[in-house]
């Protein structure tokens, strides 16, 4: 499968293996800690599903809380809006018939004097 | 198996599953000595189970490739977290007190082989660290023979340029 020219990758993946090899802890060392995470798993499984629902409840409690306060957000835009010292000049005499829609009384037009 | 023989067959693994484990985590120390502790950990209670389909090798391996996958995905969810930077987590890069020791040309591989994709650097450790065929390769990368094939092919091929690159 190595072909002839890939000695020298080959050499170097060697080189790396010896390097690798030689700061390898020991297995006694890593089999230790490895059962020493077993006892410790459960515990730290349990905290974070601890975790986990303390901030569920938390949440659940909060939104509880500000739906009967009857607290919402609402946004007021008459009251941040904006106006310009030159906004006279956009009123105009008799604009406000521009804003209202004419009234032609109770029975308007008759269609037999059409 | 029992657990005896278990321990056995991974004491005799342990320097190439460290090399492997090694490579999983981009040379992180710490990183990969936790994937092994975890991979270890996953055989002898019998989570990681060995049904003999392949060697007990390629079926370790195999295990620590998926339990830095594992490793990463769990770290890339903690960065997430408030003071994220205070938890060790798997990040891909080679911590600095191994990157210091490494001798001139095993750094440059290391370099080399870290600007590769995973796949490849992958498919490559295992042929030339491990020395697996391409198919027990394909094996422990959870790939076809092809695809494992083609990354050695590509992976081969980009690192011969990227050593002669360091090297000029």
């Amino acid at each position: 499968m190595i072909e002839r020219d890939d000695h020298h990758v080959k050499r170097a993946f060697e080189a790396l293996r010896r390097e690798d090899a030689a700061g390898t802890p020991p297995f006694a060392a890593t089999i230790a800690a490895a059962r020493a995470r077993r006892t410790a798993r459960p515990r730290r499984r349990a905290l974070e599903l601890a975790a986990a629902v303390i901030v569920l409840v938390a949440v659940v409690v909060i939104s509880i809380r500000r739906e009967r306060a009857g607290v919402r957000l609402e946004i007021d835009l008459a009251t941040v809006r904006w106006q310009a010292p030159t906004d006279f000049l956009l009123n105009l005499p008799g604009d406000e018939l521009l804003r209202s829609v004419p009234h032609l009384g109770p029975r308007g037009l008759d269609r037999r004097t059409l | 198996m029992p657990p005896a023989d278990l321990t056995a067959e991974l004491e005799e693994l342990h320097a190439a599953a460290f090399g492997w484990a090694m490579s999983c985590c981009g040379w992180d120390r710490t990183a990969a000595e936790d994937v092994l502790q975890a991979t270890y950990l996953k055989v002898l209670d019998g989570r990681a189970r060995f049904d003999g389909r392949s060697s007990f090798r390629t079926f370790v391996f195999g295990v620590i490739a998926r339990t830095a996958r594992e490793a990463r995905r769990r770290a890339g969810l903690r960065r997430w977290l408030p003071l994220a930077s205070l938890l060790l987590a798997v990040d891909g890069r080679p911590d600095p007190a191994t990157a210091l020791v490494r001798a001139d040309e095993t750094a440059r591989l290391v370099r080399a082989l870290g600007r590769l994709s995973e796949r490849q650097r992958q498919v490559l450790h295992l042929v030339f660290y491990e020395d697996l065929t391409i198919a027990e390769a394909a094996a422990v990368a959870g790939v076809s023979v092809g695809t494992a094939r083609t990354h050695y092919e590509r992976g081969k091929a980009a690192l011969r340029t990227l050593l002669g690159e360091e090297r000029e």
